[in-house]
């Protein structure tokens, strides 16, 4: 039994924990490539560097699907925008929801499709979109859909696209600065400006074991961000709704479904309230997998709610 | 040695005037949030009557409901124009009770239940009652979170120093009957079908 506020705390804790060891992973990164770079060039480095044109190239790639998430994803997947009388109990669900969140109400859509799943975008709350497949409306009872509609609004609440956005921006200066390095050293030919000193040689060392191991890592931290919000949106519907057995049979009902969503792809598979591929494995391999999910167990995101009945 | 004192200042000041602010918000929120339950009580007081009117043919018999929602809207009227936070939210419970009652209405007349007239009403009720009760419960998380950050260290500092009180929220009694637990509900409700 825990009291909710205490996992809603407990929840923030370990979300600033894993936030603050990769800004300091991505910042290590980045101090090796810039010296392995001018290791290698022979330049010390300084100025814009490989470093400042990575981060602009990466931030600029990211920027846009940032910007116009809400946009680009509801193209995507083909939304239409609710309508209060025709889906009177999702577009009143939303409204109340967004009552009690103290949130501006988010612009309510419809995927038809079969497969029940939702999901949240926009950059922040005056811009969010809370979107539903015609499946899980239904699929869901009042309660159930409540639960789900108030996980959905606690990821906008969290400004959790926002984080998303960023963290994804600073994965891809890292892949970018990897690639460059191997790149680099693959062509050959190395400045010799400056004599190489035992430094420069660590730096070269390190920077190409940096290149192959650090997208990897950096991939990892941000999908075990990507778990640790999912079981905050799961707490912070319970303290919107107070009903966890609404959210609970929800996520059993969207589970034991086997099909997947059509629409989804990788890109936007972050976005859903459970993860839209589906893809079963149990076990040691199961586990080891579980590393590469956007999102947690179902079974293990119940367990958690269990205890705050 | 200057500079570290002089950051430690800059650091300290920012930190008092975002307390500050966030208790100065919060206060202005709770208002705001007030002020939402007596917007959507009106906006239930506005409904009754098109409900009324629109199922009033499939309901002829059952004129007691009538009756009841006449007068908890006349109820939520009177507490919406007298603008105290606890009128408003006891009317809105009046209209709470009456929801129940029509749905043992519609239960137990099975050709009622086909009517999408009743269906719709039944749930434009629901729809309307889920929504006070959320704007309540705004008030009521504004209020502790308020009242949380007043009392925790090191915030407590800044509600003593600028005289922040406690805020009441939603007044419930502190003694009665729903504080404590009678032998009768204790038991297992039974289900007769």
């Amino acid at each position: 039994m825990i009291n909710i506020y205490e996992a809603i705390d407990a929840n923030k804790r370990k979300s600033v924990i894993i936030v603050i060891a990769f800004i300091l992973f991505v910042t290590i990164a980045t101090y090796v490539f810039a010296q392995a770079f001018g290791a290698y060039s022979g330049y010390g480095p300084g100025g814009l560097g490989y470093v400042g044109v990575a981060f602009i190239i990466s931030g600029l790639m990211s920027i846009g699907s940032y910007y116009f998430s809400d946009k680009i994803v509801l193209a995507i997947s083909n939304a239409k925008p609710a309508d209060r009388k025709k889906d009177f109990l999702f577009y009143t669900v939303v409204e109340n929801l967004s009552i009690a969140s103290g949130l501006p109400k988010p612009r309510a859509y419809i995927i038809d499709d079969t497969a029940p799943n939702a999901f949240a975008t926009g950059r922040d709350p005056d811009h969010a979109v809370i979107c539903a497949t015609r499946g899980l409306l239904d699929k869901l009872n009042r309660s159930e859909l409540e639960g789900v509609i108030a996980h959905e609004l606690s990821h906008i609440k969290h400004y959790d696209i926002r984080l998303a956005g960023i963290v994804t921006v600073l994965v891809g200066l890292i892949a970018l600065l990897g690639d460059w390095f191997l790149r680099v050293s693959w062509m050959g030919k190395r400045g010799s400006n400056r004599k190489g000193s035992q430094l420069d040689a660590i730096f070269l060392i390190l920077g190409l074991l940096f290149a192959i191991m650090a997208p990897i890592i950096a991939k990892l931290i941000q999908l075990a961000i990507s778990r640790r919000r999912e079981f905050m949106a799961d707490a912070g519907a319970i303290n919107l709704t107070r009903q966890p057995q609404g959210l609970i049979s929800a996520l059993k009902k969207i589970s034991k479904d086997s099909e997947p969503l059509e629409v989804a792809n990788k890109a936007t598979a972050h976005f859903y309230i459970v993860n839209p591929f589906k893809n079963k494995t149990r076990g040691a391999v199961g586990r080891f997998s579980g590393l590469f999910n956007t999102h947690p167990p179902v079974t293990e995101r119940i367990n958690v709610l269990n205890k705050m009945l | 040695m200057n500079y570290i004192f002089i950051g430690i200042g800059i650091v300290l000041i920012f930190w008092i005037a975002s307390t500050y602010n966030f208790f100065v918000s919060a206060k202005t929120r709770i208002k705001a949030a007030v002020q939402e339950i007596g917007n959507q009580l009106k906006r239930q007081a506005d409904l009754i009557p098109n409900l009324e009117s629109s199922a009033k043919g499939y309901l002829k018999h059952e004129k007691g409901i009538f009756a009841d929602l006449t007068n908890a809207r006349k109820a939520i009227d009177s507490a919406v124009k007298s603008g105290d936070v606890q009128k408003m939210a006891n009317a809105g419970s009046k209209f709470a009770q009456v929801l129940p009652k029509l749905q043992v209405i519609v239960e137990s007349n099975p050709e009622m239940k086909g009517a999408s007239v009743v269906t719709k009403l039944m749930d434009e009720l629901r729809d309307t009652t889920d929504k006070v009760m959320y704007a309540r419960r705004l008030v009521i998380d504004l209020t502790a979170d308020f009242n949380v950050k007043r009392v925790r260290i090191p915030s407590n500092i800044i509600a003593s120093l600028f005289k922040f009180e406690e805020l009441p929220g939603l007044i419930t009694p502190e003694k009665g009957e729903h504080v404590s637990v009678s032998s009768e509900d204790v038991k297992t409700p039974k289900v007769k079908l």
